[in-house]
């Protein structure tokens, strides 16, 4: 078949379409906010050759680099001679899917006229799936709930009733769950009727050229981008922020190499596996190494497998950027979402203008609440909160935006309807935002409480409280980029005394929660900030009278709201505060 | 019913429309005003005078007037509403700036959001709390609701909207605190989230809350004074106000919930495209309406107009759902885009022309109208092209001038780009086209279609100017034209049968539904709906189930027929709505229980008799001039037949290029292209599609799949 780029562009929507209904198809049969608000998912096409074409666009970060190696993996396991229509294939392995148990793959073979064209993959983080959940504590993969190997769920359309048995037995709302993932069967079918609808319309016999038409100009792109930056070597260190629980110090040691039309990323010489929830799977690191280099170099292609060919990353086994069964890795995200950051602070000489200061809510905030009902049913409610969003070249950065993950925060009224619990306050928290000529976004201060139950059973709840870690006097604060300051704020308060995040807390009714996820960081000299903008940032209450002055040498007439010019310009001239 | 009339009313950013139909005959009459942007209704006063030439006395004899407006979302588009304060549950306020902090776009890094509707020293929190079963944790501080109404009186604010915690489940919070606000602030204007949008979820709710107040005494007023202002030109029946998805209201309660009404006027133009398209036997097409301010597409499929529920104002990413402020009101999904024939082009910092999407409007208008406006416009660009003609502009009420826009394009065009007038104006047409067909093609392939398989409905204004070019870019092979495309949305408000639509949760196990009480539940909302029907008209009932798996938030709609008490209505309704899922979501073996989420009601008058007079000629007529016209990748200007529309016979063909001229639009066509006038006086245009040379000149080879052009 011959395809000329107006077939090519309307061909590859309709694949881009066809996942987005899948996952469509998705929330609207979910059972749990995990999938309807968070959206904790993706959704993917595949070709014949297990090629990824298409992701669904409502997804986070951490799938990009993952999908297209699970459905390898699947498919080492069960070679397509060995499939049948009517067949589903599932698993939760940690180093063959998605990086910790929590998250369930599952995939289906399509087939059309008589052969497979396709294939169709559904990747959930899940409510439940057994074990300790939310800790940073757990010291290996055993602790942290059921394992799923490779099996097949549906064999030629017959339920494998076994799998449900054992997930039914061994978590804690079963109903909810396996309902969520009966919507990872309903994704797949949509995606598998939708591409068949397509091979039919268009009266295709398969995919293979439309496929390579996709990956070779999606590789080709980001390669004329990589070629356009200089070539040579840059280097980070970064000593992270301490894990509760966790006595050794993680060092990442990254080395990006930009050579022609191609970037190797090499994280040789970083930290070994820890004894805590918190290594990483290479695909894992692969997806949140290669996503800081699209975003600042190719944004507005969609995403498939050609994207990642450009991109090397070497990680040695037995790292904590690479790690080995049966390592714990529930907390993953504690090491893979400062991947981003960690690559753009190497891109911050060569790039200025296509990095972003860190974000305030990075790694993500996580929240675990379970326990009983008064009327003896098991409850389980995550939610998830963010900080201020980093600064950049061109704006301020928003309060409260996810990043380097994508997903939702669920809405205080759904986790309220979840769980014994109430929130007490979740608001803006001023002077947040790291100073900066472009100020980070704000970030937030949450409380919650918990209710009585009215009975010994639904008395306490059990709780874990995950934040970044990162303090703005600890070794990795939440850093402003070019002149920009740090973002500010954070820490987690039980009754009002100061705690360790990321461990399970056993609260008593009325117990009190509280913590604060820190702002973004500044980007460029705060003294250079426009006065009128410092200005209004105070009227709206996102900068105090007193950060205005210190933070960007501007004086602020209470009375007038209006800038004094005169004092500023005096105060501006004595000079900076020493950088953070 | 004899000698009384339908009363349809387009109230447009640029121009209001009118269409009068005849109850014993069903013949219908239009009209078309330009619209006063400060006073619209005074825009429907000045076409109703009009209108009343003809029809002497039409006020005291119309039975029923629906009206239809973009006046709310104009509101919100242009930040032209009410100062607006909010009040929260203490602690909350800044839910409304968090959103769901979430990027809409994972890839970049630079995203924008609209500004939140109220500022941050605007939104004020009391304490007050209520837990999830709406059980009152914390009873709301009067005294703190009397503070913060001292702080909006002092801010001068004009509308509050309050919005606490879990309302959905209790509104009695917010309704003392409303009681104390209009206490404290007699003239301003409250809107309650419990009723604007009692569901959970607080940003939605909250964001729906904010625009409706936002609009509130934008809507009100206005639509009290045109109540007024026709009943005191003797209209005595109920005005009636179209909904977003194409239902319809009492002007009552639209003045309630405004942002109801939000999408009000493009949801007419949907509804009168599906219905020339169900004439026309067209099952799947792509509506296009152009009018002086905006372009709005919408698919309609099977006769069905694509619908959504997460609705967003504002967008500032035109395809990206998450970019707007969410208005949790049922709309019809359509695509807006800043393109109209009030669109103004100018020459930007790269030396390139480039139009919109910042709009004349009606005052000062276009440069031709002659009414102050200088900026050269998309239909200053028309008029210099000859596509229209300026002795013939609303049937030559409206002198169009001619050398005023020439003027325009070269002064602010042609001097800075070194083109002719022509070379220039023919850019701003081409250049608008491509904007509309960028945007359309993304929007189709959402859809999952392709726009090969779609005819175009083009309507509006500026819609039959632009419908040919917008068509072969896009590659619809065919075009339709309706009779009165002008002013067609108002026809849509009286070819849509006034309909109301009720329905009521009830949130339980199937199984242990009680059946007669859900019959009552069904007999009351059928009572409800029946009232707000006009007197004496014959309706038409429909019930429907929503049913979904227990834990499911999402339902399916299952209509179900007679009353629902007999021994299998469960089991029949459970095989339904199982037969439906797997239809919808392939065998996935679900062993949750089916639970019955709401019971609905829709009451409709019988689709209305419209008589769209064919036109009456015997023979073919010849055209009634010759103008010159430009035509693309020709050699400039070209000689170019000129028809009247009323004169031409039905079954008639012209072969372009033509220029089809009505009193309230202008249909253009181009070389190659054949019209064909059909039984109901429609144009419908087979297009000369070029397809892109892409893969070289191999000519005989469709570079297309084949499947391309099947249909």
């Amino acid at each position: 078949m011959q395809l000329d780029p107006v077939a090519i562009q309307i061909l590859w929507n309709r694949l881009i379409t066809i996942v987005d209904e899948a996952a469509t198809g998705l929330m609207r049969t979910a059972y749990t906010p995990s999938v309807k608000e968070y959206h904790d998912f993706c959704c993917a096409l595949f070709d014949a050759d297990a090629r990824m074409l298409s992701h669904s666009t409502v997804t986070t970060a951490g799938f990009l680099g993952i999908v297209p190696e699970v459905l390898r993996n699947f498919i080492a396991k069960y070679p397509p001679e060995t499939l049948r229509p009517g067949d589903a294939i599932i698993t939760n392995d940690p180093w063959i899917a998605s990086g910790h148990l929590i998250d369930i793959s599952i995939a289906a073979p399509i087939f059309h006229r008589g052969r497979i064209v396709g294939y169709t993959l559904c990747i959930v983080h899940h409510l439940d799936m057994g074990g300790r959940m939310s800790t940073l504590e757990s010291k290996d993969m055993y602790e942290e709930g059921l394992k799923i190997p490779i099996l097949k769920l549906f064999d030629e359309g017959r339920l494998n009733e076994t799998v449900f048995d054992f997930m039914r037995a061994n978590i804690r709302v079963p109903d909810k769950v396996l309902g969520d993932v009966r919507a990872q069967l309903v994704a797949n079918n949509v995606c598998a009727r939708g591409l068949k609808g397509l091979l039919e319309e268009y009266r295709l016999d398969g995919l293979e050229a439309l496929a390579a038409e996709v990956i070779d100009r999606t590789e080709s792109s980001l390669r004329r981008k990589i070629a356009a930056l200089p070539d040579g070597s840059y280097r980070n260190v970064a000593v992270l922020p301490k894990v509760p629980g966790c006595d050794d110090e993680v060092v990442v040691k990254v080395d990006v190499t930009v050579a022609g039309d191609g970037v190797t990323v090499d994280y040789s010489g970083s930290s070994g596996e820890v004894g805590a929830a918190i290594n990483c799977s290479y695909n894992m690191t692969r997806s949140y190494t290669a996503y800081p280099v699209k975003l600042a170099l190719d944004p507005h292609v969609p995403n498939n497998d050609g994207g990642l060919r450009p991109i090397e990353v070497i990680a040695p086994e037995g790292t904590i950027v690479n790690s080995r069964p049966p390592a714990a890795t529930w907390g993953r995200t504690m090491i893979s979402h400062l991947f981003p950051e960690i690559v753009f602070a190497t891109m911050e000489g060569i790039m200025p203008e296509s990095i972003l200061a860190s974000n305030g809510g990075s790694p993500a905030n996580e929240v675990y609440l379970h326990g009983r009902h008064a009327d003896g049913r098991s409850f389980l409610a995550i939610a998830q909160h963010s900080g201020g969003f980093g600064a950049s070249a061109r704006h301020d950065g928003y309060a409260c935006l996810c990043f380097p993950n994508n997903t939702r925060n669920i809405p205080v009224e759904v986790t309220e309807n979840e769980a014994r619990m109430y929130y007490v306050r979740k608001e803006l928290r001023t002077d947040s935002g790291g100073p900066g000529r472009n100020r980070g976004g704000l970030g937030q201060d949450i409380e919650f409480a918990i209710l009585d139950g009215g009975n010994e059973r639904a008395r306490d709840v059990e709780s874990s409280v995950r934040l970044s870690g990162r303090t703005e006097d600890g070794p990795f604060p939440v850093f402003g980029r070019l002149g920009g300051r740090n973002g500010r704020g954070s820490g987690l308060w039980h009754n009002g005394g100061a705690v360790d995040h990321g461990i399970y807390r056993r609260l008593a009714p009325g117990d009190r929660m509280r913590f604060v996820l820190s702002g973004g960081g500044g980007y460029g000299d705060p003294f250079e900030r426009e006065p009128e903008r410092v200005l209004a940032d105070v009227e709206q209450g996102y900068v105090s009278f007193e950060s205005a002055a210190e933070d960007y040498g501007v004086v602020i007439d209470g009375a007038a709201m209006t800038v004094d010019a005169e004092a500023t310009r005096r105060l501006r001239a004595r000079g900076r505060p020493p950088a953070t | 019913m004899t000698d009384s009339y339908r009363l349809g009313i387009d109230i447009g950013g640029t121009f209001s429309d009118f269409a009068l139909v005849d109850n014993a005959g069903g013949a219908i009459r239009v009209g078309k005003v330009l619209t006063s942007a400060h006073a619209p209704e005074e825009s429907v006063m000045r076409g109703i005078a009009d209108l009343s030439g003809a029809v002497p006395g039409l006020l005291g004899r119309t039975s029923e007037a629906i009206h239809a407006t973009t006046l709310v979302t104009n509101t919100i588009l242009e930040r032209k509403g009410a100062k607006t304060g909010l009040l929260t549950t203490e602690g909350f306020r800044d839910i409304l700036e968090m959103a769901r902090e979430v990027r809409y776009d994972i890839y970049d890094m630079f995203i924008r959001l609209p500004e939140p509707l109220v500022p941050r020293r605007l939104r004020l929190g009391v304490p007050e709390r209520l837990l999830a079963d709406g059980a009152v944790l914390v009873p709301l501080d009067e005294a703190a609701v009397r503070q913060a109404a001292a702080v909006f009186r002092d801010e001068g604010v004009g509308a509050v909207a309050v919005s606490f915690l879990h309302s959905y489940r209790n509104g009695a919070h917010e309704s003392r605190a409303a009681d104390i606000l209009r206490e404290e602030l007699p003239a301003v204007t409250v809107s309650l989230s419990h009723e604007v949008h009692p569901e959970p979820k607080e940003y939605e709710r909250t964001s729906t809350t904010v625009l409706d107040a936002y609009v509130k005494a934008v809507a009100e007023g206005y639509l009290e004074r045109l109540a007024e202002g026709l009943a005191a030109r003797g209209y005595r029946e109920r005005l009636f106000v179209m909904l977003s998805n194409g239902g319809t209201a009492t002007v009552e309660t639209a003045k309630r919930v405004p942002v109801q009404i939000v999408e009000s006027g493009p949801a007419a133009g949907v509804e009168a495209a599906a219905y020339f398209g169900r004439l026309a036997g067209i099952d799947s097409l792509l509506s296009f309406d152009m009018g002086g301010t905006t372009a709005k597409l919408c698919i309609v499929e099977n006769g069905r107009a694509a619908r959504t529920r997460s609705y967003e104002v504002d967008r500032q990413h035109r395809f990206k759902s998450g970019s707007g402020l969410p208005a949790a009101v049922p709309v019809y999904d359509l695509l807006e885009i800043g393109a109209g024939g009030g669109s103004i082009a100018r020459v930007d910092d790269l030396g390139l022309i480039r139009v919109g999407p910042d709009s004349a409007g009606s005052a000062p208008g276009p440069a031709c109208y002659g009414l102050g406006g200088a900026a050269p416009t998309v239909t200053d660009a028309d008029l210099a092209l000859g596509y229209l003609n300026p002795d013939y502009f609303l049937g030559g009420r409206m002198a169009l001038d001619r050398p005023a826009a020439e003027r325009a394009v070269e002064g602010h065009l042609s001097e800075a780009t070194g083109l002719t007038v022509v070379e220039a104006a023919a850019g701003v047409h081409e250049i608008v086209n491509e904007n509309m067909a960028a945007a359309a093609r993304i929007y189709v392939a959402e859809k999952g279609r392709a726009p090969s398989e779609l005819s175009m409905v083009a309507f509006g204004g500026a819609g039959p100017v632009h419908a040919a070019g917008l068509a072969r870019k896009l590659g619809c092979p065919r075009l339709v034209v309706p009779p009165h495309s002008g002013v067609m949305s108002s026809l849509g408000l009286l070819a849509a049968p006034v309909a109301f639509e009720r329905s009521r949760a009830v949130r339980r196990i199937l199984e242990a539904v009680d059946l007669a009480a859900v019959e009552a539940g069904f007999r009351a909302l059928e009572t409800e709906a029946g009232e707000l029907m006009p007197d004496g008209a014959a309706s038409i009932v429909r019930r429907s189930v929503d049913l979904r798996y227990s834990g499911q938030d999402y339902p399916l709609e299952i209509e179900v027929s007679g009353p629902c008490d007999t021994s299998s209505t469960k089991g029949d309704w459970e095989a339904l709505f199982e037969a439906l899922y797997r239809s919808h979501y392939g065998k996935v073996d679900d062993d949750n229980p089916v639970e019955l989420a709401s019971i609905r009601v829709h009451v409709s008058q019988p689709p209305p008799a419209l008589e769209l007079a064919p036109p009456p000629a015997q023979a073919d007529a010849p055209p009634k001039a010759w103008r010159d016209i430009h035509v693309p990748a020709g050699a400039g200007m070209e000689r170019a037949p000129v028809y009247e529309r009323a004169a031409l016979r039905i079954g008639q063909e012209i072969a372009g290029p033509a220029v089809i001229e009505e009193r309230e639009s202008t249909t253009v066509i181009g070389p190659g292209d054949r019209l064909r006038v059909d039984a109901l006086g429609c144009l419908v245009v087979d297009l000369v599609i070029h397809r892109p040379a892409a893969s070289g000149d191999d000519a005989g080879a469709a570079p297309v799949p084949a499947a391309f052009g099947r249909r």
